[in-house]
């Protein structure tokens, strides 16, 4: 078994860094992370200068590398995605597609939908809204009430969503529905895909604490606003289904998982040990050298070895679903142990700098920009988005392991 | 004008409902100060906060008593 890379792969990733260094200059990174605060603003990166950008990048075939060629894509392996993604995300530019539809369409959407969809997608003229949570359901996805109820040739929606976070400059949305009530809670929800222009959507301003004021480019998770998003009868057709009626969990769970799977994903959790290690390496207070203290050394090795498990669980995810082979519990793994280091991580570096790890970027005082004091506020997010680690430790062990869940049990002493 | 379910406050339902702004996708946007709403069981109820629908979706059918 080789870990290494190959001398293409190798020379893919020195292409990739000549092309940031020659293209991503400051200005064009600063306008490519500027966040869409308001539905007026440019949408996040298609200002004009950052719409610039991904164009040069789509041009080299760096976005959607595992897409087929008829979809738009390059048709090549995760590995190489991989690569050029994390040269990518390290200067904080995101070339991922944006979520788990594209790959959901991949798998479930019909040869229109693939069509219409995913070249739209790679060339970011399409962008969807996540419509998944809603306010009343907690962390189980599965108790959504939002209703989509057949009539006709159409699918008629009443209900809202919750932290819609990209609603307020997404193209189109994303959306789980329930469509038997009668069914059990797993079963009867349906996804949809429809344009965000359909009458009866409305979006409805949330403001976070993140990202206020603006974080170091790369720094936070998530951003300073979100949305609530509002369904009034809004009517669409029923080619608008994402895979069979009724069997939307299903779908919505693959596309999530495989969403969990890439650089991206990989290096939100890690880049601040990799931050701690340069500021401990290349700082001295006073004749003190914190890389020579026993303590920050050892807790810096033992960070440096938890985001190695984080790296091998990101390639072995990559591995299977590279050869095709099944695929459910392992994102779920990677989506407890990668937060949780995240966490672990913050709590390491808070401890090592004390309460200079707190300062954001507007502090005179502020360590390194304020990277870890914006990280304090987005590393307990990521533990809590996309499915909170709670869920993601039951469906390890509930398909990973086998155990019967928590659920079922219940029914079965009741049945007693 | 309605009632908040939580704490009586009067809620417009007009105003939170009505069109400030439009996404660049083409929906409509509204202003998060006139309140918000939950669908519960076919039915649309209006809140004035936040707050007052978190208190609201953990116990819907208490305070529709009330």
């Amino acid at each position: 078994m080789d870990f290494a890379y190959t001398p293409e792969q190798e020379a893919l990733r020195r292409d990739v860094r000549q092309f940031i260094k020659d293209n991503v200059t400051p200005d064009v990174l600063q306008e490519a992370d500027t966040e869409s605060s308001t539905a007026q603003d440019q949408p996040r990166g298609m200002s004009p200068k950052a719409a610039a950008l991904y164009k040069k990048i789509y041009d080299r075939g760096w976005l959607g590398i595992t897409y087929p060629k008829e979809y738009g894509g390059q048709g090549k392996d995760r590995l190489t995605q991989y690569i050029v993604e994390e040269e990518f995300t390290r200067v904080g530019i995101n070339i991922s597609l944006g979520g788990s539809g594209a790959p959901a369409i991949m798998a479930a959407g019909t040869e229109t939908q693939k069509q219409f969809y995913i070249p739209g997608l790679i060339k970011r003229e399409i962008t969807f809204a996540l419509g998944f949570t809603e306010p009343h359901a907690g962390a189980d996805l599965a108790n959504l009430r939002c209703s989509a109820v057949k009539d006709g040739d159409y699918y008629v929606i009443n209900g809202q969503k919750m932290y819609t976070s990209a609603a307020h400059y997404a193209t189109h949305i994303y959306l789980m529905a329930r469509t038997d009530r009668n069914a059990p809670k797993h079963e009867g929800i349906s996804i949809f895909l429809f344009s965000m222009d359909t009458p009866g959507v409305t979006v409805r301003p949330l403001w976070t604490i993140q990202n206020n004021p603006t974080a170091p480019i790369g720094t936070t998770y998530g951003h300073a606003r979100t949305n609530e998003t509002f369904f009034d009868n809004v009517r669409i057709h029923k080619s608008c289904l994402l895979g069979e009626e009724n069997k939307g969990w299903r779908v919505g769970s693959m596309g999530l998982n495989l969403d969990r799977v890439g650089a991206s994903r990989y290096l939100i959790s890690v880049r601040r040990d990799e931050d701690i290690v340069n500021f401990v390496k290349n700082n001295k207070f006073d004749g003190f050298d914190p890389g020579k203290n026993p303590a920050i050394r050892d807790r810096i090795a033992e960070m440096w070895i938890e985001a190695q498990v984080c790296r091998l669980m990101t390639m072995r995810s990559m591995s299977i679903v590279e050869r095709g082979g099944k695929f459910t519990y392992e994102g779920s793994a990677e989506k407890v142990w990668a937060p949780e280091h995240g966490v672990r991580v913050t709590e390491s570096i808070t401890q090592m700098l004390g309460p200079y790890a707190t300062l954001l970027r507007t502090s005179p005082h502020a360590v390194m920009d304020g990277v870890f004091g914006h990280n304090v506020m987005g590393s307990f997010q990521s533990g809590i988005n996309h499915g909170s680690v709670q869920v993601m430790r039951d469906q390890v062990a509930r398909r990973g392991l086998e155990l019967p869940s928590s659920r079922r049990s219940a029914k079965k002493v009741e049945a007693k | 004008m309605a009632n908040c379910p939580v704490c009586r406050a009067p809620v417009d339902e007009e105003a939170a409902k009505a069109q400030t702004g439009m996404t660049s996708g083409g929906a409509k946007e509204v202003d998060p100060k006139m309140g918000t709403r939950q669908f519960h069981d076919g039915t649309w109820y209006y809140l004035c906060s936040l707050d007052c629908r978190n208190k609201f979706t953990r116990d819907p059918d208490g305070y529709l008593k009330q």
